[in-house]
């Protein structure tokens, strides 16, 4: 067994004494973060990333660290959910649904503790299923050219607005948005620079940390700041969360058809873990049918959104190791990160640097044990942050944001930048144009452009060598198909939302 | 991103929102088609610099038209008091992205995380104390922990 050999040598590489502190750090720091209100994965890995380049970190271990905030936040997005009727992040949507009722009946201990082992067996699933898929897709993806290079750039783009479900116009809109916003800077092949108007900070084009951190860190405290009463928050008393581990067996079933459900709808490219916890909660409602006393504090509405929103987290790491293509907005920030640090992940990242993509899986294994233990015995700690008043909690947010991007290039011209991104997120949030799709085009479109050019240059400029292989036609049939099974699926949501 | 999920309460008909983003994104679009055709062509290259983003802004620019003629719905915009408190923020952090090199870390940041605190809304003594907390903190963990120089107060070492 190859995968054995490759997931030893990765062990070996995450139980490294430093590679296991960052693991260790990055579970605590990304419960914490998803904990937090209105701060999510996006939001934190976001916020990490500047802070991870200053630390000087090597690539593996920037890695590992950002991953394991990003398993944390998924964890912590639940807390948050079933304390205070508020979901952590958007996955953790669908776990107020019964885990606040839960709380509210005094079985908040309960429900913390099976929703941490719930997570923890759709993150396994899905770590499992990296290890397993990840290595065949790359056998498939290593017979790609520049032509299918760039017809997987479309399906990402076409599924990202498709399969979230809403304005396919105002996806589109974000996506070309950001690929017109990647195009500023020196051209890579002529050496021309566009769209800099002489401003010389602009040569290398948008940094997209400094994007980053504007669209989501920022942005969500203006958001904040529209609103900051709050509202008053019932105390209540939670109870150990221990009743939660048996309450996990008789949950098993409901885990195991979550985590699948998630699975499939993490690796799918653009519908990331929001989908994975959506489709587990009701399809699982739509399971047991009548017996049920879903959105009442049925302990199955807990444990299946939350193994869902787990497994497709890791499932969407699968598209973006596998072939550079992101599942999800905090996959596509992880891209970014890779990108940054001169690594591109695709089939040949296994070949080149497996000891790196082995020991990712192996910290993902490892974290996830430790997050179990986190969230468990600790969980009430956790809950207690969730007492910091917003007045606190924002500005700190806010600091940090700005130190880590002041101190990637000691330049007040990023911050500047930084701002205008937060005051952009925030306004096209208010539009409800998605931000994922321009931080999308703005990280993949150098890329896309890169492969069109090669693709032209081999072809020697007939634009038919783009759709002149069974790959690509496939790939852009299969974009097509996820379109309209998006559209399909979003008016099916509608029409059943009052 | 995943509208699917949000509560329709919030939301208003975007016909002036959408048709003022639509506005500008074409504004924008025609003037990238307008640019770029100042890039020259490179030689030997059978797609030239100024080739992509005419291929990016011919659709960014059909989709504002689109976004014009049919407008979708907005979040509920802010009110005035609202608007107001975002836009001291931002002028608060602009002003710190400023100061914060020749005034040095420290006494920039004091002032400007008081500043926030306070209109996150808490009152002054609150503000204060936790806004001196919060800037020597950050100080002693990058400077100190994890090593990351910032800005000196002029004058002096630290």
């Amino acid at each position: 067994m190859d995968i054995l050999a490759f997931l030893a040598q990765g062990f070996a590489v995450a139980l490294e004494p430093q590679n296991l502190f960052l693991a260790f750090i990055g579970c605590v720091i990304g419960t914490l973060i998803g904990a937090l209100p209105g701060l999510g994965p996006v939001n934190g890995v976001a916020l990490m990333i500047p802070l991870s380049f200053n630390f000087g970190l090597p690539a593996t271990g920037a890695l590992i660290l950002l991953v394991s905030v990003y398993y944390g936040c998924m964890y912590g997005g639940r807390i948050s959910s079933i304390v205070l009727n508020i979901p952590g992040d958007e996955p953790a949507m669908m776990t107020t649904l019964d885990g606040y009722p839960m709380a509210l009946q005094g079985r908040g201990g309960e429900a913390l503790g099976l929703s941490a082992v719930a997570s923890f067996v759709g993150a396994g699933v899905a770590t499992l299923g990296l290890a397993l898929f990840a290595p065949l897709l790359v056998q498939f993806a290593i017979r790609f050219g520049p032509a299918e290079y760039f017809a997987l750039f479309v399906l990402a783009f076409a599924t990202i607005g498709g399969v979230t479900g809403g304005s396919l116009v105002k996806s589109f809109t974000a996506a070309f948005l950001g690929l017109l916003l990647g195009s500023v800077g020196i051209d890579a092949v002529s050496g021309v620079p566009r769209y800099t108007f002489g401003l010389y900070e602009l040569y290398d084009g948008i940094d997209f940390i400094v994007a980053l951190v504007g669209l989501f860190a920022i942005s969500e405290c203006l958001i904040y700041l529209e609103d900051i009463r709050g509202t008053s928050r019932p105390t209540l008393t939670l109870g150990s969360a221990m009743p939660g581990v048996r309450s996990a067996g008789r949950c098993a079933p409901t885990i195991a058809r979550g985590s699948l459900i998630g699975f499939v709808a993490g690796v799918l490219p653009g519908a990331g873990a929001a989908l994975g916890s959506f489709l587990a909660y009701m399809l699982e409602k739509r399971w047991v049918g009548r017996d049920g006393r879903f959105g009442q504090g049925d302990p199955r509405g807990v444990a299946a959104p939350e193994a869902g929103n787990n497994a497709a987290a890791g499932g969407a790491l699968i598209p973006m190791l596998s072939l550079g293509i992101p599942g999800s907005g905090t996959t596509a920030i992880l891209l970014a990160l890779l990108l940054s640090m001169n690594i591109t992940p695709g089939p040949l990242l296994f070949e080149q640097q497996p000891e790196m993509v082995w020991g990712l899986v192996a910290a993902l294994v490892i974290g996830n044990f430790v997050l179990l233990v986190l969230n468990v015995p600790l969980v009430s700690l956790f809950a207690k942050v969730l007492q910091a008043p917003g007045w606190f909690l924002m500005p700190m947010v806010v600091m940090v944001a700005f130190v880590g991007v002041y101190s990637l290039n000691n330049s007040a011209f990023d911050l500047y930048m930084m701002l205008g991104f937060g005051v952009l997120g925030y306004a096209l949030r208010k539009l409800e144009i998605p931000t994922v799709p321009v931080v999308l085009g703005l990280l993949l479109g150098g890329q896309m452009e890169f492969n069109l050019r090669r693709a032209m240059s081999i072809s020697g400029g007939d634009w038919s060598i783009l759709w002149n292989s069974a790959i690509s036609v496939g790939i852009y049939l299969f974009a097509v198909t996820l379109i309209v099974a998006g559209l399909v699926y979003s008016w099916m949501v509608r029409a059943r939302l009052p | 991103m995943s509208d699917f999920l949000q509560d329709d309460a919030g939301r208003v008909p975007g016909v002036i929102g959408d048709r003022i983003a639509g506005a500008l994104l074409l504004v924008l679009a025609v003037g990238a088609w307008w640019l770029s055709h100042d890039l020259e062509s490179g030689f030997m290259q059978p797609i030239g610099p100024g080739e992509y983003p005419r291929l990016i802004s011919l659709p960014l620019a059909a989709l504002s038209l689109l976004l014009i003629l049919r407008p979708g719905f907005n979040q509920r915009w802010p009110g005035r008091a609202a608007l107001l408190r975002q836009a001291l923020t931002l002028l608060v952090l602009a002003s710190y992205a400023g100061l914060v090199k020749p005034l040095g870390f420290l006494p920039a940041s004091l002032v400007a995380v008081v500043l926030l605190v306070r209109l996150f809304g808490a009152a002054w003594k609150p503000a204060l104390v936790s806004g001196a907390v919060l800037a020597l903190a950050l100080y002693a963990l990058f400077e100190f922990a994890l090593g990351i120089p910032l800005p000196d107060m002029p004058g002096l070492d630290w």
